[in-house]
Formats: C-alpha cells, structure tokens, sequence
C-alpha cells in the first residue's frame, strides 16, 4: 500500500477516488508497458469568455432598423398601395383593380418589350465592344493611361451625359447629327425625332457610357488568366486565336457573368438618360417599363398603379438578383486560382 | 503583367490583329472622349458660336468648331443668376450626409456579420443586398408616399435618407468583404491585453481604412450623379446639381452655353474624385464580384 500512495502525484484526492487511482497503478503493474496518468482535467478551461452574439447584434442594430423603416416598410406599403386607389387625400382598397388592369394595358405590356429590347441591344454592343477593348489594351504600354481615360464617362452623371448628347443629336446644330448626315445615314430628322431610330440613339448613349465598365471587368478577368495553361497550350503549338478560344475564354466566362448580369440589373434600374433624351417618345418609341412607370406615378400621380407597375418590376428584378447571387458564391473559385499565379 | 513572359510568336495573322486592335483602340479613345471635349468647349462658347456647323459632308470646314473667342460668362452666369452655390451645397450634404451615415452603421452592421454565423444569415444579407439592386423608381413610388405624409418632401433630410436606401445595404456589402480578410486573431491579441470589444473593433478600423474612404467616396459618386430621387424627393427644398442642370432646358429657349456650363460643374468633382479612387473603381461599381 506505501508505495501505491507515492504513486499518487497529486496527492489532492479525495479519499474517494483512492481505489481508482489504485486500480490504475494495479493494472500498470499488470501490463508491461507503463502509462503515466494524466493529472490534466479533460476538457481545458477556457480562457476567453465565448464571443457573445448578444453584443455583434446589437453592433448590427442600427443598420437593421434603419433597413427596416427605410426599405422593408416601403416595401410593404407598396404592396399595400397597389391593392388600392390612391388619392391626394384618401386611398381605399380596388379590388385587385390594379392588376387586372394592368394585363390589358398594351402600354405595359409594350414596356416589358422595350425594355428587353433595349436591354439586349445595349448589352450585346456593350459585350463586344468592352471585350474586344479589353483584349486591345491589355498588357499595351498605355494601358494606364488608356483605362483612365475609359473610365471617364462613368463618372458622369447619367442626366448630364443625357444632355450632352441631346445637345449632339440636335437636329439643326448638333455635331452627331451632322456627322450621322455626312456619313448618308441619316435623313434631317434627328435621330431621337424618328421612332424608327429613337431606340438607336438611347442605346448609343448607353453603350457610351457603360462600355468601359465591361472593359474593367474583363481586364481584370484577363489579368488571371492562368499563365500555365496559356503556355502549355502554346508549346502544344495552338495558334494565338486557337489559344484565346480554348484557355482565355473559358476563364474569363464567370467574370463575364457577372458583367452581363450586372449591366442587365443597372438597364432596369436607371432611366435617367432616356427621361432627358427622349422621355419615352417620340410615340411610345422608347417608353420602356421603368419610364412608363414614372409617367404612371410622378406625372399622372396614379400612384395605385405605379404601385402594381413597380411590384411586378421588382419581383423580377429579385428574381434576377437572386440569380447574381448565386453567380457571385461562384465567383471566389476563380479568384484564388489567381492567387496561385 | 502577368502574361508578359509569355513568347509570343508573330505570325501574319497576329501582326494584322496587332494593327488592327491599336486602330480600334485609338478610334474607340476619340469617341469616348469626343462628347466630354464638346461639353468642355461648347461651356466657352458664345450662343452664336455654338450653333455653327459646316454644310453637311463638308469634313474640311470642321475647324468652325475651333472658331470662336472663348468666354466665361455662362460660368458666372450660373452663379449669379442661378443659384448653383445653393445647389452645389445641397448637392454636397446630401451626398456626404448620406455616405457618411450609411458607412458608419454599415461598418458596425458589415464588421459583426463577418465575425458571427446565424442561423437566416445569407437570407438577411439577400435581403440586404436585393434593396441595392431595385429600379430607383420602383423604389421611389412607396417611398414619396410616405416621405409625403411625413412631410420629408423636399427637404435634405428626406434626400439623405432616400440615398442611405441604397448607400447602406452597399456599404455593408462591400465593407463585410474588407472585414473578412482582417484575421480575428488582431482583435484577440488586443482583448487578451485587456482591451473591450468595442476597442478592439476600433483597432481594426486603420487596417481597412483605405477600404472605408474609397468606399465613401463610391457613395458620395452615385449620391451626387443620382437625378431620380432629386428630382421627385428633393424636388422644391433641396435642388441638386442635375436637377439644376436639367431645368435649365426650356422648350422655348435653351441656353446651350449654359446648359453645358453646368454640365462641366455638376461633372467635373467626380471626374476627378474617380481618378483618386480608380483602384477600387472596378470592385465598387461590381459589388466587390470582381477585383483588380
């Protein structure tokens, strides 16, 4: 028994827990290999208190009850709204009214066709345009200079860039017009006068603008291309158009997403040029949704019906956001391959 | 320069690409900057001067568009008949005001949704985000009708908090990615020393400074270029700089000079404040999706 109590390093057990320290030491001397005993508790106090949730949502409290009041409410007062017949003074509920009318509104329906229209035709300049500008600039020695000075037309207010080019297109002074007639492709109507080509011009203005943004996307895309696989598809003796086709455009395909859903995104949601340009006309030439919708509400003050207009434009433009999200949680992979390089 | 090492082997074909892309280049470089040059020198010109064009498929006789003595009275004319100083301040506040409310509350909502998982997180950011992408006038129909019952109308309190709809949800977007690359060992290192937690979230604030103020001045560009919410919510009170601009095209009588004038004013500050943050330009107009 003397030499088991010696065992007992600790020497802070309570009688209690005697036989088990007893145990042990008997059944070390039964096997041959020895074991020292473990004096550590099991499981390690910690040293630092749990971060608490309690104090980083009450960090995220003022954001949220901002984002309440400022966008959720709104939100749900519009759903409100478009149930409704709003007045100056008083609103009462119609009976789904709204809606109803809207699926015969050819005006609407139109719109949702403009928009589309005009969305695909700014995206499909802008998409060619941006990528071929990328590939051209990159790795070109002015390529500082070059980006900075692409990059000027964005940060021009959209209304400002709306008016410089109504001052161009003027039928009877502007130097766009004149070049478009010098050129024999237009006639001495403006090209915002015709509704033939009215879509034409807000299209320009927007492929002016926004091109650039494509550009920046794409060089940044450009710039991680994997170096490796460029050259080993090159020893392998593809030629310069075959190397781009099979290893630079496959890499640059998420970026590319991206652009695309993003400039279709910012097509929805400002009109600012086209309320200077043309506000919609000449006709209902370029009255694409989002310009209908501001005639319904902030001209006509039908404000029950912009409501179930805005509605429907925001469910898809959600749907659509959805779809960019989920682009985006796609996105890091590319990212850190370039981190590799 | 990554691809720079890369040999690369001339063949006819690559020397037309070379040729050609630097046409492309060049053409593309005068367009995108031809209207911003008409802007800048029509803003010097007299009315006569401005409305001159040489007959149409006369390209030799463009040099009218060089011709003219230049003036500054459209310049002056803005600030004494108009009042584009009002406008410019108000332009100014609403701007600031709303970047810097949005990125101190987005930091504290952006820095504690980097450090902690719950359970509808990716919904509440979703939803965070979606209220950024929405069509300006979709959003502005609601909220006229309740900004008009709270008498917020054409004031620049009501311009702020319109803009903040759309600044704060972006802010906290962006800056939750600034905060997820700072490892929360610093903030440990400085709690072991005692320090609170607050303190140890304002310690971290220099290492994603120069995050916080490109992402100020992102806000502060598309506060300043909006017109939307100007024009109907600040419409009255709080003219802006494009509402002002905008409103001087009269059917009758549009004073081109002026008009262009007021162009270079309300453009010109971001032009420049685009240059200084031209680094974070690429993931701020991306929501942080693509970097340089």
């Amino acid at each position: 028994m003397t030499e088991i109590t010696a065992l007992d390093l600790s020497g802070a057990h309570p009688p209690a827990t005697a036989g088990q320290s007893l145990f042990r030491v008997r059944e070390i001397s039964n096997n041959v290999e020895a074991r020292p005993v473990s004096i550590v508790s099991e499981t390690p106090v910690r040293r630092n208190p749990s971060p608490s949730k309690i104090y980083y949502f009450w960090l995220m409290a003022p954001a949220v009850i901002l984002l309440l009041c400022i966008s959720i409410y709104p939100f749900v007062w519009l759903i409100v709204m478009s149930l409704m017949d709003v007045g100056i003074a008083d609103q009462h509920w119609n009976n789904f009214e709204n809606y109803i009318r809207l699926a015969k509104d050819a005006r609407y329906l139109s719109g949702w066709v403009l928009l589309l229209k005009y969305s695909a035709l700014c995206m499909f300049f802008q998409l060619v345009i941006g990528v071929f500008l990328a590939i051209a600039v990159n790795n070109s020695r002015f390529e500082k200079f070059l980006i900075t000075a692409f990059l000027m037309p964005m940060m021009i207010a959209p209304v400002v860039a709306g008016l410089v080019w109504y001052f161009l297109y003027n039928g009877t002074f502007g130097w766009y017009h004149w070049i478009f007639q010098s050129v024999g492709l237009l006639g001495s109507k403006s090209i915002l006068a015709d509704p033939a080509t009215a879509m034409w011009g807000i299209v320009i203005v927007d492929v002016w603008q926004w091109t650039p943004l494509i550009t920046l996307i794409t060089l940044a895309g450009l710039k991680r291309v994997p170096r490796d696989q460029l050259e080993a598809n090159m020893v392998d003796g593809a030629s310069p158009f075959r190397n781009f086709v099979s290893v630079t455009l496959p890499n640059l395909y998420p970026v590319l997403l991206i652009a695309i859903m993003l400039r279709f995104m910012d097509n929805f949601r400002f009109i600012d040029h086209i309320l200077v340009l043309t506000g919609g006309g000449p006709g209902d030439a370029t009255k694409i949704l989002p310009i209908y919708l501001f005639e319904v509400s902030f001209k006509f003050f039908k404000l029950g019906r912009g409501a179930a207009i805005a509605f429907t434009l925001l469910v898809v433009t959600i749907i659509l956001g959805k779809l960019l999200v989920r682009i985006f949680d796609q996105a890091p992979a590319s990212r850190a391959h370039s981190e590799e390089n | 320069m990554a691809s720079r090492d890369i040999v690369a082997y001339e063949t006819p074909w690559t020397k037309v690409f070379h040729v050609f892309s630097a046409i492309f280049v060049a053409a593309y470089l005068v367009w995108t900057l031809l209207p911003i040059f008409i802007m800048f020198v029509s803003s010097f010109k007299d009315l006569l001067a401005a409305f001159q064009l040489p007959a149409i498929g006369d390209w030799s006789g463009v040099g009218v568009f060089f011709d003219f003595t230049p003036t500054l009275k459209h310049y002056q004319s803005l600030f004494t008949d108009n009042n584009f100083k009002v406008y410019m301040l108000n332009s100014l506040t609403a701007a600031a005001g709303s970047a810097v409310v949005s990125v101190v509350l987005g930091a504290m909502a952006a820095y504690s949704l980097s450090r902690i998982d719950f359970r509808g997180k990716n919904d509440l950011f979703f939803g965070i985000i979606s209220t950024r992408m929405a069509p300006v006038v979709a959003v502005m129909v609601p909220l006229y009708s309740i900004f008009r019952s709270l008498d917020l109308v054409g004031t620049l309190t009501g311009l702020i908090l319109a803009y903040t709809t759309f600044n704060l949800p972006f802010a906290i977007w962006m800056l939750k990615g600034f905060f997820d690359n700072v490892p929360y060992a610093i903030e440990e290192a400085q709690m072991v020393d005692g320090a609170t937690r607050f303190q140890a979230f304002r310690s971290i604030l220099p290492l994603v400074a120069p995050g916080i103020g490109a992402f100020v001045v992102l806000c502060i560009l598309f506060a300043w270029n909006d017109f939307l919410f100007a024009a109907i919510i600040g419409s009255g009170g709080a003219k802006t700089l494009p509402v002002a601009t905008r409103e001087l095209v009269q059917p009758q009588n549009i004073q081109w000079g002026s008009i262009m004038a007021a162009g270079v004013v309300t453009a010109a500050p971001m032009m420049l404040l685009g240059l200084v943050i031209r680094r974070y330009m690429v993931a701020g107009l991306t929501m942080g999706a693509v970097k340089e």
